[in-house]
């Protein structure tokens, strides 16, 4: 007896029947991956604000720096110690900072200088994405400086609207210098959205006279799979002397609150899946239980009990295998979309803001092979196990009653 | 019967301590007063070198400078070349820097009030609270007679309940002879002392000797100092009041 062969013939024959068993499944399967990949989405796009957006992955400092972010406390080596971390496949970049007073017309509020390293910075962070007008630092126009949301509220000006800097340079003498604002970025973290001022590293070193050194350097690991614990042993095996510490370690809150949210999602997927369970279980019984005057005849016939178990499983099977499949690429498809367009929540909320860390109100899925293989085996399992008891069942009746069983 | 005995004593007393107190009080300001017209008197115009030493740098600085009354103060860097003609002007509560550099004047806010003036160990704060003694102070002679072989008045000013002030209290020590002042100490709010001034160096300036160099010193970086050394003071000058106002600024 070939089950296989049967098990197909059989889904053809009823093809109607068929095709409603496998869209219910289809479509479970593509709502699964679906919501699994906007919750990955929601972890990795937490973790993106946190990390790519200015954090990186993992920070040097001088040791006292950032309890005391003194213009003297530097990283001497700053450009030696970035190209070794970039020969260990890190993407690493340097920053320099100074605080000082920003006025515009008759407003002024305190800043916070932040010179980067252009052609690295694009690399390592995403903020040159993130504007909400104007255009990304660049070096020809030495003047032009990106301001912090709120900053550039505080003062009230708009691209192209000058500025008067005036602080005291590492030399003692007043450092006074005009800018222009070239570009407002949308809300990134409390600090750079209050204080916030980008510049060109070459023109805060000439303005607060820092021939060299630095005061920061920001790591991204090339992987981001890999166990950031032990890529910041790495780094520090390479910066000796230096403060070392991953964004875990910077900003403990925030961790704490993303992996929080990482078992909460779990929570979430697993009563989800139940929901879609029951669906696929329905299904399967009703797909099951209409045939069992069918299964009565077959066992007249001779067919035994274990052949019939084997046939209704074999043909589950392959349902489940074509509902799969298309649930796949469906679910596949839905996901790509929003990972590539994002659900826009601003319509909500302007900026959600947690810990002060501002995060993206656009909400992209995420996709990941578990967020693809799960599902798919999850069906899989469901459907076997919706299918034990009718299969039994039937298998079980006596032939005369199964005929007769209405 | 002891308590009632104090009781009744202290009652007798009171009026006197009372009486006592008020004249005390009048002596107090009046000392007080006279230190403080040592430099402004009226109005004054002062040449002033600032030096100030620091663990990563060591700068000089000349400027001129005009006071009238006890609000209005405009100063001018003559020296060095790179800052010449920068001016910070005190008028009321609110200063203004203009620099010449970018040819702009602004306003300093209340964020960059414990800023540092210029570089030196004064904040625009002091500069701000300099002639308010008097009014944010309860001041009291807590010493009189020989110290280190010279005959001296120690104030202790404590600040009022609801001055705004960022010290604990001033211990101010003058010279009973002439009211010159000999030192300056500043305490923190955890009556930690924050600060030294001294005064030294007694030459004729403005028709009589006073001291013409005032060192500030901040107790946690002994080895740094910003120094003021006065070259000329004239002192009850006739000054215009519109030189302290902020369109002035510009036109000088």
């Amino acid at each position: 007896m070939r089950i296989l062969t049967l098990a197909s013939r059989n889904v053809r024959r009823n093809w109607h029947r068929s095709l409603v068993t496998m869209l219910a499944m289809a479509f479970a399967c593509l709502i699964m991956i679906f919501f699994a990949s906007l919750m990955e989405g929601m972890i990795q796009g937490s973790e993106r604000s946190v990390v790519s957006m200015n954090m990186g992955d993992i920070q040097i400092h001088a040791h006292g720096y950032r309890d005391d972010p003194d213009l003297y406390t530097q990283i001497n080596d700053a450009d030696l110690l970035v190209r070794n971390l970039q020969k260990q496949g890190f993407r690493a970049t340097s920053r320099i900072y100074g605080y000082g007073l920003l006025a515009a017309r008759m407003a002024s509020s305190g800043v916070h200088l932040r010179g980067i390293d252009l052609k690295q910075e694009i690399k390592v962070t995403e903020l040159h994405r993130h504007l909400s007008s104007g255009q990304w630092l660049d070096e020809s126009d030495a003047n032009g400086v990106i301001l912090g949301k709120k900053l550039a509220g505080t003062l009230g000006v708009e691209l192209g609207d000058e500025l008067v800097f005036v602080g005291q340079s590492s030399d003692g003498y007043m450092a006074n210098e005009l800018f222009r604002v070239r570009g407002i970025l949308k809300s990134v973290s409390d600090g750079i959205d209050r204080m916030g001022m980008f510049m060109p590293m070459q023109t805060l070193r000439n303005l607060l006279v820092i021939p060299e050194g630095a005061h920061e350097i920001v790591i991204i690991r090339p992987d981001r799979t890999t166990d950031l614990t032990v890529e910041t042993a790495r780094v520090e095996a390479i910066a000796e002397g230096l403060e070392v510490k991953n964004w875990k370690q910077l900003m403990p809150v925030i961790a704490r609150m993303i992996e929080t949210a990482d078992v909460q999602i779990m929570i979430m997927l697993v009563i989800f899946y139940i929901a879609v369970a029951t669906v696929v279980l329905n299904a399967m019984l009703m797909n099951v239980f209409e045939r069992i005057h069918e299964f009565g005849i077959m066992k007249a016939l001779g067919v035994s009990p274990w052949q019939l178990v084997a046939l209704v499983f074999a043909e589950t099977f392959i349902l489940t295998l074509l509902a799969s499949i298309v649930g796949l690429a469906g679910g596949w498809w839905v996901s790509d979309y929003y990972r590539i367009h994002g659900i826009d929540l601003s319509s909500m909320a302007d900026s959600i803001a947690y810990g002060g860390i501002a995060f993206d109100p656009l909400w992209y899925a995420a996709i990941t092979t578990e967020a693809l293989v799960y599902p798919v085996l999850f069906l899989f399992i469901v459907a076997a196990l919706a299918v034990i008891y009718p299969a039994v069942k039937a298998a079980m009746l006596r032939p005369v009653k199964a005929i007769y069983f209405r | 019967m002891r308590a009632l005995c104090c009781l009744i004593a202290i009652f007798l007393v009171s009026p006197c301590f009372a009486a006592e107190e008020e004249a005390g009080k009048d002596r107090t300001s009046y000392i007080l007063n006279k230190v403080d017209d040592l430099w402004r008197g009226e109005s004054s115009y002062a040449v002033v070198t600032m030096q100030v030493k620091t663990e990563h740098y060591t700068r000089t600085m000349r400027m001129e400078g005009w006071s009238k009354g006890k609000e209005k103060t405009l100063f001018r860097v003559l020296e060095p070349l790179r800052e010449k003609g920068t001016m910070t002007l005190k008028s009321d509560n609110h200063i203004y820097t203009y620099l010449p550099k970018t040819d702009r004047t602004i306003r300093l806010t209340s964020g960059m009030m414990m800023g540092s003036w210029m570089g030196s160990h004064l904040t625009n704060d002091d500069l701000v609270k300099e002639a308010r003694l008097e009014e944010d102070y309860e001041a009291i002679i807590s010493f009189e007679g020989e110290r280190d072989g010279q005959n001296i008045i120690e104030f202790t000013l404590t600040p009022k309940p609801d001055a705004p002030v960022v010290w604990g209290k001033l211990m101010l020590s003058i010279l009973a002879d002439g009211y010159t002042p000999l030192m300056e100490h500043y305490y923190d709010e955890d009556m930690v002392l924050a600060r030294t001034f001294t005064f030294t160096d007694m030459k004729m300036l403005g028709g009589r000797d006073r001291p013409a160099v005032l060192r500030v010193v901040p107790s946690d970086k002994p080895d740094e100092y910003t120094e003021f050394i006065y070259e000329t003071l004239e002192l009850n000058i006739p000054v215009s009041d519109v030189m302290f106002t902020k369109s002035s600024l510009k036109r000088r």
